[in-house]
């Protein structure tokens, strides 16, 4: 309980000093001690533990502009900062604070945990071929995280808990360039080839947060896919763990966006279509890239040189159906499984799925 | 009825991709190696031959990068507009600066040894929650203006974008571990502040100016500040977030400095443009109106222990200490004599006067 004789006499020496002292008047939400909570063995004081009490309490709707935080009292003088983002279903997953506490604790550096010392000469087809495929997945991270980090200025302090994750995603999209373009710089090759990049305008223009979602869990499914092929792509330990530790950020950004979709799909299920348009765009732009770039180096490695590449397409192949299945997984788990059946042509292609006229006969 | 065995029959062979190999023969400078240092393998290491070679100017807005060879066919262009002039953003320290954010991550949620925060007197701890609420709320904003820019970083100068990403995180974490604070010991967030020059910084539409009102003043004040969050600190706990949130404003302000150092060498009439913006800025600073009703008051009132005499005392000398690191900053960037020539706002260089 406050102590209302100690805040008094704070309040007057403040006041003879000409200090303001309106913020000792405040009713104060007293007795929150998150700090109970927090153990070593359950990960320390971790942002969730703060959520209780009205600081705990995310509003469907966040009416203020300013940069004021959840459960402070508003100073109605502070400037309108230009946010636009005030719909709790437009970003919210219950998921956020603890992926950001998991990308803090995951936390690695591409300087010193890598075992750069495990480079060794690989053939110079080999070598090519990784630093292509370097080249284009330092392209991804930085495209990655300039796309991401715009949001931020769009979304009001009500979703704390999502800007703060999507500060850990940029972060860790910055690590993925940078650790891709040092193995392409440090093992006698060199970068490549930049990739045309029309699959990523869904990313760089999307005017709704949910549009950016939705084409970030194509990219980032497809992605993650050929990662997981880490063992078998990876020539070094070297490349192994860069392989490894970038999957492991890329499932956390996938952990949210596919929640997020979710719960707005439970929401507000009148965007379905809305959202499905997005998602018509996103893969229309994939499959008229028309730029093979990056499966043609897969192949190379594959085929363990340029000989054994026409050869490994077939493999290719795999990994790319592969590629489009994840992507349709993660759909189903945002209730989406009607994705499967409006996917775009090319990507059914891909897939080895039946086209969609022949598969409309068939009773299930 | 058709069974998962009938659709797999149904399955097709997927299509394989066009196997292209014409990258196999690209006019890119081959055979860079670089071995890994003390520090690992650093972004230092790296930027060897050509790919070391920082652009003055980049008309590229593609996310290609630095040394890569071009795509064949049509490309688009993936941002409106880029900063493709090396004085807009670059600095010659940021690849250094981002180097050291990484090695120096840290967790508000294991490393605040938060089980030294005892039970403070009630004034003491509503102080202590009203200068969270404060700077929570301040760092919430520095972190939303690294993430405007980054779209306009050219790929050409990702030195400074992987600065400007590794703001965001440290900021998240700012934003995070004084929130953390302010709920942790039985108190609360207090009064939301009145601005403070917040809004200038996020409606810059020029980098420079941004940088200069961000990293330089705005954030060498709280750096200056923290520094001397022993004479705040009541715990273990509280001196530990302010000398981590020291050590990463410290980088904040760096890049500050060696980006207004380049831009002033390459442009030396950018001067004055950047002398104006602290103009207004340093205004909007000390603007009664403007000024946080909490803080000043939570801020005098910790620095005091409740003593308040104690306090402005204490106050003046941080203020001081602010000023003076400001102008030394400024000199080192080459925009020294703003105190000399009057120009310095008078209410700081009143505070220089203080004992």
């Amino acid at each position: 309980m406050p102590d209302n004789d100690v805040i008094a006499a704070a309040k007057e020496r403040l006041e003879q000093s000409g200090l303001p002292s309106t913020w000792l008047d405040i009713p104060v939400h007293w007795g929150v001690k998150a700090k109970e909570q927090a153990t070593p063995e359950n990960g320390g004081l971790r942002f969730q533990m703060l959520n209780v009490d009205v600081y705990g309490e995310v509003p469907e709707y966040w009416d203020n502009n300013t940069e004021i935080p959840r459960g402070a009292v508003p100073d109605t003088r502070t400037e309108q900062m230009g946010y636009s983002i005030f719909n709790k279903a437009e970003v919210w997953s219950d998921l956020c604070a603890d992926l950001y506490e998991d990308a803090i604790a995951d936390r690695w550096n591409s300087s010193a945990d890598i075992p750069w010392d495990s480079l060794e000469p690989i053939g110079a087809d080999l070598e090519r071929a990784v630093c292509q495929i370097a080249t284009l997945m330092s392209e991804y991270g930085w495209t990655k995280a300039q796309t991401t980090g715009r949001w931020l200025q769009e979304i009001s302090y009500g979703y704390i808990e999502v800007k703060l994750f999507l500060g850990t995603v940029v972060f860790d999209a910055a690590r993925m360039f940078e650790v891709w373009r040092k193995r392409a710089l440090a093992n006698g090759g060199g970068m490549g080839r930049g990739g045309r990049n029309w699959k990523f305008l869904p990313l760089t223009q999307s005017y709704t947060f949910s549009e950016f979602v939705v084409a970030s869990i194509m990219h980032d499914s497809m992605l993650l896919t050929l990662l997981r092929r880490g063992e078998q792509l990876a020539r070094t330990d070297a490349e192994r763990r860069i392989y490894q530790l970038c999957e492991q950020d890329l499932e956390r950004h996938l952990a949210y966006f596919v929640d997020h979709m979710r719960y707005l799909m439970l929401k507000e299920p009148v965007r379905r279509e809305e959202i499905h348009r997005y998602m018509n765009k996103a893969e229309w732009y994939l499959a008229k890239d028309g730029d093979d770039t990056l499966y043609s180096a897969l192949a190379v490695i594959m085929g363990d040189g340029r000989e054994g590449a026409e050869e490994a397409m077939a493999d290719v192949a795999e990994l790319r159906r592969e590629q489009i299945e994840t992507y349709l997984g993660y759909l189903r788990q945002c209730h989406l499984a009607d994705r499967q059946d409006r996917l775009n042509e090319e990507l059914r292609k891909w897939a080895g799925m039946v086209e969609l006229e022949e598969e409309e006969k068939i009773p299930v | 009825m058709v069974t998962a065995d009938k659709l797999n029959e149904l399955q097709l062979e997927p299509e394989a991709p066009e196997l292209d190999l014409s990258w196999l023969n690209l006019d890119t400078v081959w055979g860079v190696s670089a071995e890994p240092g003390r520090k690992g393998l650093t972004l230092q290491q790296i930027n060897k031959t050509i790919y070391g070679e920082i652009p003055t100017t980049s008309e590229d807005s593609s996310a290609r990068p630095r040394g890569a060879a071009p795509p064949e066919g049509a490309t688009p262009r993936m941002t409106p507009w880029v900063l493709g002039d090396a004085t807009e953003t670059f600095s010659d320290s940021a690849a250094l600066l981002y180097d050291e954010a990484v090695s120096r991550q840290w967790s508000s949620a294991t490393d605040i040894p938060w089980d030294t925060l005892d039970e403070l007197p009630e004034d003491i701890e509503r102080a202590m929650v009203q200068l969270c609420t404060s700077l929570t709320e301040v760092e919430f904003i520095a972190g939303d203006v690294p993430g405007k820019w980054l779209p306009r970083i050219a790929a050409d100068h990702f030195e400074s974008g992987l600065f400007l990403m590794s703001q965001v995180m440290d900021e998240a974490r700012h934003t995070d571990v004084f929130r953390k604070r302010a709920l942790a010991n039985g108190g609360g967030l207090l009064l939301q502040g009145g601005g403070g020059g917040l809004r200038q910084i996020l409606e810059a539409e020029d980098f420079t100016q941004m940088s200069s009102m961000l990293h330089i003043l705005g954030e060498g004040f709280v750096q200056s500040l923290f520094r001397l969050g022993e004479l705040i600190a009541h715990n273990e706990a509280e001196k530990r977030i302010f000398r981590l949130a020291a050590q990463d404003e410290s980088r904040h302000v760096a890049y500050g400095v060696t980006h207004l150092k380049y831009t002033l060498e390459h442009e030396p009439e950018k001067a004055e443009e950047v002398h104006w913006t602290l103009d207004m800025f340093e205004d909007t600073l000390v603007d009664p109106d403007q000024a946080n009703p909490g803080l000043a008051g939570a801020l005098v009132y910790l620095l005091g222990d409740g003593d308040v005499d104690e306090g402005w005392r204490l106050f003046w000398h941080v203020r001081r200490k602010q000023v003076l690191e400001y102008l030394h900053r400024l000199d080192v960037a080459g925009l020294g004599g703003r105190l000399e020539t009057g120009r310095l706002h008078p209410s700081l260089a009143g505070a220089l006067d203080e004992n």
